[in-house]
């Protein structure tokens, strides 16, 4: 039964882009084309308005929330070609750095694990990603990758930090080494693996896609010997990318399903173990992988249901 | 991308055919203007003045007009303009304030018509009156604007704006006497062509410069202005006071606006600097481009809608040289690109959907699917009625809630908060999770608590295990009331049965023992085994209840149905005296092994005759000998344990882990155990279980893990008196000889949890704290501080 706790209004005023919720799960940032990004406290099924941001001079397309270690941060990213970094100091959320260095529309931002400090990557159309460093005393770093993706570059998303063994002290008491590591997929229908070894350079190129790449996520790692990425695409396809052997280091897609519209959105679930996949077709499905290693559509939230209309809203109050 | 399609359009009688196309100028373009025939264009710049055909291939050069050896200043245009009613006459406007008409139909090379050298700097705009043939209007950078009748060599009259320059002026299609002028101040004016005396009306558009402006063609009270604010704003000019009906936000300041025809919302713009790209904007859309047209290179200075009554044709002119033709349906559309969606997995398996509405609506007609229970929050945005739904777009925002089949990770809130994961035996830890996880449901998790109890469990804590287990376990499915009537109905019978009191000793050899009540509990708890093992295995889910069954089972409260061999005082330090002792070669721990390795029938079997002692026990002898080393369940538990893992829940493998400790250790290699400690600690603290966290660290046998612990453990003090910092341990401070940590509401020194105002230093015992500030914001120790703690 749908139960609907509470009806609010979020006051963008055009389409809402992205949605994510913060490392507690208790805030949700939202972002429209109405070039704002509007922060939510959603805990015990409230929605207060924390902070309204403005300072975008174009659609916002994608906020990600950077680990809370480093405090209350946020980035999005936008039509108008900037990036820009708002934190939190005392209550009130302001921009702290703001990023110009593309030169078409920033679609993607994602931050690195947090063991890697502060490290943002960002995607655009424009082919590059920039990958911009947190140095200290408001500094940052800013690194390119240009070309990555001919016509552009959609979506970005960084290989979970823990490496078993990685935390294991070495012998010589250096650092240890991680390996940075990224996803990133474009309009060129690839997903490309992107690797820092000295410096940034492609390791990989995924190809199953025949059209755009929408979404590209990396599993998080919980638990898990392998690695998994999920891809999406305008081809209406979704792809499960494994890689059961780090040292040969190949990648083995498996479909996960073909729609018969565009798929916009893949999500992890915390654990890795569930897959929420969002589409052209209005819908949200979750997806598992069954024992022997099929994925299995578990559950499809329709969301028209749970919308707008007055006549929905109608059949919610009749189901109560 | 169809650039090479083509697009023909008629137009009563007129057709206009065309392609996307561009071709080179040798100049930069000021302006451009095209021909009310739709079939030429002129482009004017500092050194370019030329009409060009619009073929339907190409761009084809028809006329040079600018002639003479020596191309005066005259011919250096910033604007021009075509006569929308006469295809002959053209009028330019040059940088040295000087305004020129054109007679395309002058027989001479030289089309120049006519010269107005009356304004003292550029002149940035002309415009013809739409209706009348011979008026026209300039508007200069010295701040005035002039009239003029072409048949006449003087402005016919000259309006001054107070103000410095003039950036555009534009007749009004409706009125025949009103034209619109917009200044560099940011105002614009409404002047009436009969009265140079003063304005009609004046407000204030924009922030700093109005550069722009355009009537439009069927709304014709609506003035569009574009300024370097970055804004387009469209004007109801109609009423009393100009009111703001849209406002466009684009990237760049806004050079042109131009009202796209036959589309009452669009208009299109180009900026003056930094972006060069058209845009065409749907007005009540005023975010998103509706499309984008992004051949310049450079930026863009002239755009011309091509004819009047068409929409698709777009031409423009730039500094970089080009001229192009632009097919609307050519152009990129970054609605189209965009994201209509956001979804996030939430912590709490929640998923935040954000979705486009029309979308929305469009299915709003659907069955709401009911298969999932949800506890959505919805996000919406009302939606006005009245507006036409196409071109328009808002989202609606939903939070699901998703069931824990569906990723909700309230379990593991609650798992990871009930979980017993040390300080106790194993056998009664097992027992605790596999009742914690059956109450939350999850009985495959249940089970194997269960299961790894029966095969770890060691002998010397079997009678205690059994009884907690009994206890843990048996409430699902009546078990014990039935239990109890057992222990009613046998208890007479079984204190004097010989062969159960020996066959009792012969497997528990020389235990502390016991007379024969004692023995009948063991043996009541044996059944219990027996019986209990079985609803564990079967996961019957529901324990509730099981407190008061505990009672029917206690021995205190079996004794008083069962007076004459009552020793009560005997059979709790009986249990506690095996508790202590340490794990021995006892194998009584087989009774516990048996269910598992005879498998359920052999449960079923021992379920079945629960009121024959004799049959209960000779099962329980047949599976004594049938016994495994736990040895053998290694590399089954470190499956399961992987099997766990690869589930996502990472919670269970390190449960086991520690629970198991050394047990389970060795099977499985360091750098995985590592790797789910840290999967487990990092969940723990994004669900702000630090204590359990803490736990989980403090209880790994990992070093890596454990040393987590130990990182950034100083703690810097101040003396609370003397307020300088404690340099030694302990807690008395070096200089002032006083005890540093007292607490200011006891007086008494603080170890454990000592709270204090960072302001003052002052604090003490946490809990006295708490009260204190209940009742008071000062400082408890009377220094008359405002404390804050947060």
């Amino acid at each position: 039964m749908v139960s609907v706790i509470n009806t609010v209004d979020t006051s963008h005023e055009d389409m809402i882009h992205d949605a994510q919720m913060d490392y507690y799960g208790t805030r949700l940032a939202t972002c429209s084309s109405d070039r704002s990004v509007k922060i939510f406290d959603v805990r015990n099924g409230g929605q207060i308005l924390i902070a309204d941001l403005r300072g975008h001079e174009g659609p916002v397309w994608q906020v990600a929330w950077a680990h809370p270690m480093y405090g209350n941060i946020l980035a999005s990213c936008s039509y108008d070609r900037k990036v820009i970094i708002w934190r939190e100091e005392n209550g009130t959320w302001e921009k702290s750095h703001e990023h110009a260095g593309h030169d078409s529309s920033v679609n993607s931002v994602c931050w690195a694990p947090h063991d890697y400090g502060l490290i943002l990557a960002c995607g655009s159309s424009d082919g590059a990603i920039s990958l911009l460093t947190y140095t200290g005393e408001g500094q940052w770093e800013v690194k390119k990758i240009n070309n990555a993706h001919t016509i552009g570059c959609n979506a970005v998303s960084w290989a979970p930090a823990v490496v078993p063994g990685s935390l294991i002290d070495h012998p010589s008491g250096q650092k240890p080494n991680y390996i940075k590591r990224f996803a990133s997929g474009g309009c060129d229908n690839l997903i490309k693996l992107e690797e820092e070894d000295g410096q940034w350079k492609e390791e990989q190129k995924l190809e199953a896609h025949s059209d755009w790449v929408r979404d590209v996520a990396w599993a998080p790692s919980i638990g898990l010997p392998t690695s998994t990425i999920a891809s999406c695409s305008q081809d209406g396809r979704v792809f499960i990318w494994t890689c059961d052997d780090a040292s040969s280091n190949t990648w083995s897609p498996k479909l996960l399903h073909k729609f018969n519209d565009v798929v916009w959105h893949v999500s992890w679930s915390i654990t890795a173990n569930i897959l929420a996949v969002s589409g052209g077709d209005n819908k949200v499905t979750l997806w598992k992988e069954s024992v022997d290693g099929q994925w299995v559509c578990i559950s499809d939230v329709n969301k028209g249901q749970g919308s707008v209309s007055a006549s929905v809203t109608e059949g919610q109050q009749n189901e109560q | 991308m169809e650039k090479m399609s083509r697009v023909t359009t008629a137009l009563g009688g007129s057709v206009l055919t065309g392609r996307t196309m561009h071709c080179h100028l040798d100049a930069p373009a000021n302006a451009i203007s095209v021909c009310r025939d739709a079939a030429q264009v002129v482009v004017a710049g500092r050194s370019i003045f030329k009409i060009y055909a619009i073929e339907e291939e190409q761009f084809v050069e028809k006329l040079n007009l600018r002639v003479g050896r020596k191309p005066s200043l005259n011919l250096s245009c910033a604007d021009v303009v075509w006569h929308q009613m006469d295809e002959n006459l053209l009028a330019t406007a040059a940088t040295n304030g000087v305004v020129v008409t054109w007679n395309l139909g002058r027989p001479s090379r030289n089309k120049q018509d006519q010269l107005f050298t009356e304004h003292k700097r550029t002149v940035n705009k002309v415009c013809f009156h739409p209706t009348e043939a011979h008026v026209l209007l300039s508007g200069s950078q010295d701040g005035f604007m002039k009239c003029f009748d072409l048949r006449r060599k003087d402005s016919v009259s000259t309006f001054s704006g107070q103000s410095e320059s003039v950036r555009d002026v534009q007749f009004s299609i409706r009125d025949y006497f009103t034209f619109a002028s917009t200044f560099e101040n940011g105002n614009v004016q409404l002047w009436d062509i009969r009265r140079p005396d003063r304005c009609e009306r004046m407000f204030t558009a924009h922030n700093g410069p109005v550069f722009c402006c355009d009537w439009h063609p069927e709304d014709r009270g609506w003035l569009a202005t574009g300024g370097r604010d970055k804004m387009v704003k469209v004007w109801d000019m109609t009423t009393h006071r100009a009111k703001e009906m849209h406002c466009v936000q684009t990237i760049a300041s806004v050079a042109r606006v131009k009202w796209r025809p036959e589309c009452r919302h669009h208009l299109a713009t180009c900026s003056m600097m930094v972006d060069h790209n058209i845009y065409v904007w749907d007005v009540r859309r005023p975010f998103v481009p509706a499309a984008m047209f992004e051949e310049h290179r450079d930026v863009t200075t002239g755009i011309a809608w091509r004819h009047p009554h068409d929409p698709s044709f777009l031409l423009s002119g730039s500094k970089d040289s080009s001229l192009c033709q632009h097919l609307f349906r050519d152009a990129s559309q970054p609605v189209e690109r965009a994201n209509p969606e956001g979804l996030c997995y939430g912590l709490f398996g929640d998923l935040a959907f954000a979705a486009k509405e029309s979308l929305v609506a469009a299915e709003s007609g659907r069955k709401p699917y009911t298969g999932d229970r949800r506890h959505p929050i919805f996000f919406k945005r009302k939606l006005d009625p009245a507006e036409p739904f196409a071109g328009l777009a808002s989202s609606a925002l939903s939070v699901f809630e998703t069931e824990p089949g569906g990723g909700g990770m309230r379990w593991f809130v609650d798992t990871a908060e009930r979980y017993a994961l040390a300080g106790r035996p194993l056998a009664e830890l097992c027992d605790h999770n596999a009742k914690v996880a059956r109450e939350l449901g999850r009985n495959q998790v249940a089970q194997t608590w269960t299961m790894l109890r029966i095969i770890y469990c060691s002998p010397g804590l079997v009678p205690t295990a059994n009884l907690n287990h009994s206890v843990g376990k048996g409430g699902s499915c009546g078990l014990p009331l039935m239990n109890s009537f057992n222990l009613k109905d046998m208890a007479p019978g079984l204190g004097s049965e010989t062969r159960l009191d020996r066959s009792k000793g012969d497997a528990r050899s020389d235990t502390v023992l016991l007379d024969s009540s004692a023995t009948l509990i063991t043996n009541e708890d044996n059944e219990e085994t027996e019986g209990s093992d079985v609803p564990a295995d079967y996961l019957l889910g529901d324990v509730e209840g099981e407190e008061d069954e505990l009672y029917l089972l206690d021995p205190e409260h079996a004794h008083p149905e069962d007076p004459e061999c009552v020793l009560p005082q005997e059979a709790f330090p009986l249990r506690h005296e095996i508790v202590d002792t340490p794990p021995g070669p006892e194998h009584l721990q087989d009774k516990a092994d048996s269910p598992h390795v005879s498998g359920s029938e052999a449960d079923v079997a021992s379920l079945a005759p629960v009121d024959s002692s004799f049959s209960l026990l000779s099962v329980s002898h047949a599976l004594y000998d049938s016994r495994l080393p736990p040895d053998f369940f290694g590399v089954l538990v470190r499956d399961m344990l992987h099997f766990y893992a690869e589930q996502g829940d990472v919670q269970m493998a390190v449960s086991v882990l520690i629970v198991l400790g050394e047990r389970v250790r060795k099977d499985i290699d360091e750098q995985t155990q590592e790797h789910w400690y840290t999967s487990y600690i990092d969940l723990l603290q994004r669900f702000r279980l630090w204590n359990v966290s803490n736990e989980v660290v403090k209880l790994s046998t990992s070093r890596a893990v454990s040393c987590l612990n130990q990182a950034s453990t100083t703690l810097h003090v101040n003396c609370s008196h003397c307020k300088r910092p404690m340099s030694s341990r302990g807690w008395v401070c070096d200089r002032c000889h006083r005890c540093a940590s007292m607490c200011a509401v006891c007086h008494h020194v603080v170890k454990g949890l000592f709270v204090w105002c960072q302001g003052c230093s002052h604090g003490g015992h946490l809990q006295h704290i708490m009260k204190w500030l209940e009742g008071s914001s000062h400082c408890p120790a009377g220094c008359g501080h405002l404390c804050e703690y947060s």
